[in-house]
């Protein structure tokens, strides 16, 4: 792992992106549009000259408000990603693009709406599944997009404007994808917890730093010595929004190591590449309905496929499926998931969380049982 | 799955049923005086049975599914969600949910999606030809459809209805009922006719218009147990059949001659959201002292006539407005405040339903906005273990008193 070094340092020149993103937005220039799901098309929003970046909800200390506004049995993202809305955190934002990812969400949006009026919103409808007809309806509503954007921000939105975008982000998932062909190897040179930094630091709409950066993190991964390591246990994470560093740190310390996170803060977010030869919005469409395998896609099986090719291509030797509290669709998947994967001998953990739960001594307890009886 | 092998598991399930409904401790009183509610109880009991038989096309539907195709296709749909309300009624409540937690499915997710995962744990539906899934009233429902199909093997076919109503979404939603109708003639060999579809939509029609006419009685008139017996014809959504347009015919009928010996029956309170069976103790202390009537058979989407000429394309409108929205539904509920008269909201919020706390602030504004007095109460309708009447029954109390 990078402790210190040039892979730290490198590692941490993309994760300060991440860090330091609320300075680096509120300074940069250009509209800013907020968005919260993975399936929100980043390329038509930088080809209107915006800057798009992900609303993380960490922020906000309290969600009582959010709570008191929507309620208290709802999944902690919506909740503080609202309350960072209602506490002013975002308000160099001009708008902020809701997809229909998932019924809380939509309701999100319906209350950001009327409570955030500072804020404007943008609801994007998104199919749940990836038949033709979905794929040429969503295309559809990406044009609804472009033309909202355009009489936004006075512009025009060229298919070549949004060759150069769909250049952009397919150099970033093709980074990302070089940076996670070393977590396939024994030696792991990234700790969970920087991975999901580094996805994070892609989602901060600050791209061209982002590609940069990461170009230097990847030149001096491959300068580094490639000495073998002893083999660690390998464990998967899969389900709801995650990024709960005391959970990662746990399952490392424990002596495992975290080689794929199957999660929007992880590989779900950069799989895939946008055809560049294609009509730019028909491949827009059909890349965001294709790579959707979340717990919001009505055909289980595709996220389930999805998921043990994963196991096998990243070699886990077990999974940890996380599901946010009140988050419907991961809970209801995780019945017929857990089957599957103990009919294919893969030993699966069940958490249930909340985003910024401290006091998670009693999930630390489960990961270390269930990760000690597998590894010794 | 193989034709024999859901026949034989159709006799043990309907046996299983039996068994669970007919436990001591199942409610039996509060037999309504309204004979709709009579024909419509023996026209439940009478689809209930056919669906276990032998050769009977079974499809699984979700809740507001358009069922004028289902009947087109000479099958019966089974709405897996309302049926939940009958396990309410069991005394071997506990054991249902016990098994969907035994099968790790979290105590987070509402009830009404729970009870029909354990009655299938529990070999009680009957195991469905074909499985027909929209994503109304919730994703979660969507997800509960899917595992069905999964669990006895039977074709999942899913509707998209998108959240706008424009030309794109209907013909987009338009495109999947044609695609939807192909499948199910296959999955069932059978070929598209359209006349069955033509006569199943003119039912649904005259049912329609016996239904907007109750509607439109129940607006200026106190009418015991009419707004029951709507939310019930909703609830069953049975559009489509013969049977279904009898049922509405008698309702309107008896609602004429109610009107006749109408009786003031105190202040009138909408009750918003999922609806417990009549006997809940709940709805029984309230009645005492109001007149509740419930709020989604009121819903603009349940007055949509569908076009004979393009059937699908109404359907389609009107699946987008059974959607959870809270532009649309502020709309229709200030039409509904100033149509019925309604003087009070009782907003039940049933734990795991988050469309309905998600929208609970935009109701407790309009409530404020119309200076009318409301109390938010969550409960838990099926599950007895998440709520206990003696917990809401002081809110409850002040509430009334507040309505007098």
């Amino acid at each position: 792992m990078s402790k210190s070094g040039p892979i730290h340092d490198a590692v941490q020149a993309v994760t300060d992106l991440y860090t330091n993103r609320l300075d680096l937005l509120g300074a940069a220039a250009g509209p800013k549009i907020g968005w919260l799901s993975i399936d929100t098309p980043e390329e038509i929003l930088f080809a209107a000259g915006a800057i798009p970046f992900r609303l993380t909800g960490e922020v906000g200390t309290s969600t009582d408000e959010a709570a008191a506004r929507l309620s208290n049995n709802y999944c902690s993202y919506v909740l503080s990603c609202f309350s960072e809305g209602l506490a002013g955190i975002y308000d160099f934002t001009d708008a902020v693009v809701f997809a229909d990812s998932c019924d809380m969400r939509k309701r999100l949006w319906e209350a950001w709406t009327r409570d955030v009026p500072s804020i404007d919103t943008y609801f994007l409808e998104l199919p749940n599944d990836a038949s033709e007809i979905s794929k040429e309806y969503f295309a559809l509503h990406l044009r609804k997009l472009i033309k909202w954007l355009e009489q936004r921000y006075r512009c025009v939105i060229t298919d070549d404007t949004l060759r150069q975008s769909i250049e952009l982000c397919n150099r970033t998932r093709e980074l990302m994808r070089r940076l996670y062909e070393y977590k396939k190897g024994e030696r792991q040179f990234l700790s969970g917890e920087e991975s999901i930094q580094i996805v994070k630091a892609a989602t901060t709409g600050l791209r061209e730093r982002f590609n940069t950066s990461m170009e230097v993190l990847l030149d001096t991964l491959a300068a580094a010595e490639q000495t073998p390591a002893r083999k660690r246990h390998r464990v998967l994470i899969s389900g709801s929004y995650f990024d709960h560093q005391g959970i990662v740190e746990t399952i490392e310390r424990s002596g495992a190591d975290l080689v794929c996170e199957d999660i929007s803060n992880g590989i779900k977010y950069f799989e895939g590449r946008i055809d560049p030869g294609a009509d730019p919005v028909t491949a827009i469409a059909d890349y965001y309905l294709e790579k959707n395998t979340s717990a919001r896609r009505l055909d289980t099986d595709v996220r389930l496929q999805h998921l043990l090719d994963l196991v096998h291509e990243y070699k886990a030797d077990s999974v940890i499926y996380y599901a946010l509290k009140f988050c419907d669709t991961n809970l209801h998947d995780y019945p017929y998931i857990k089957d599957r994967l103990r009919r294919e001998k893969i030993p699966v953990l069940f958490i249930e969380g909340e985003r910024n739960t401290t006091n998670i001594a009693g999930t630390r307890t489960r990961i270390e049982t269930f990760l000690e009886s597998r590894m010794f | 799955m193989q034709p024999e092998t859901i026949q034989q598991q159709r006799g043990t399930q309907y046996e299983n049923l039996l068994r669970l409904l007919g436990e001591p401790g199942s409610a039996t009183e509060n037999v309504s005086a309204l004979k709709a509610t009579r024909m419509r109880s023996i026209l439940n009991c009478y689809r209930l049975a056919e669906a276990y038989k032998k050769g009977t096309k079974v499809a699984y539907v979700s809740e507001q599914f358009p069922t004028e195709i289902v009947f087109a296709m000479g099958a019966i749909p089974w709405n897996i969600e309302s049926m939940a309300i009958m396990l309410a009624q069991s005394v071997d409540v506990n054991r249902i949910f016990q098994m969907t937690q035994e099968h790790e499915l979290s105590r987070d997710i509402c009830s009404f999606l729970r009870g029909p995962f354990g009655m299938m744990l529990a070999e009680c539906y009957p195991s469905p030809d074909i499985v027909l899934t929209n994503d109304q009233p919730c994703e979660g429902l969507s997800k509960m459809m899917f595992m069905s199909g999964k669990r006895y093997t039977a074709p999942v076919l899913g509707l998209h209805s998108p959240n706008s109503v424009d030309d794109d979404s209907l013909n987009y939603l338009v495109k999947q009922l044609e695609q939807m109708l192909l499948r199910i003639a296959h999955e069932f060999g059978v070929e598209l006719n359209g006349d069955s579809l033509r006569a199943a939509v003119d039912y649904s029609n005259q049912a329609r218009a016996y239904y907007c006419k109750t509607l439109s009685l129940l607006e200026t008139h106190r009418l015991p147990g009419v707004s029951r017996e709507l939310q019930e014809i909703f609830g069953m959504n049975y559009f489509g059949t013969k049977e279904n347009v009898q049922v509405c015919k008698v309702l309107y009928e008896e609602a004429v001659e109610l009107v006749q010996g109408e009786q003031n029956s105190g202040k009138r309170v909408l009750w918003i959201g999922q609806v417990p069976e009549e006997s809940h103790e709940l709805l029984r202390h309230m009645r005492e002292a109001v007149d509740i009537i419930f709020w989604a058979p009121l819903w603009e989407a349940n007055s949509v006539m569908l076009d004979e000429a393009q059937p699908l394309r109404s359907i389609a409108e009107r699946a987008i407005l059974y959607h959870w929205s809270a532009g649309r539904m502020e709309k229709d509920i200030l039409r509904i405040c100033d149509a019925y008269g309604i003087e009070g909201f009782l907003i039940a919020n049933v734990w795991g339903c988050r469309n309905m706390v998600g929208i609970s602030p935009m109701l407790r504004d309009v409530a404020t906005s119309r200076k009318l007095k409301y109390l938010t109460v969550n409960l838990d309708l099926v599950d007895r273990n998440n709520y206990a009447f003696n917990h809401v029954k002081n809110r409850v109390d002040a509430f009334l008193e507040l309505m007098q």
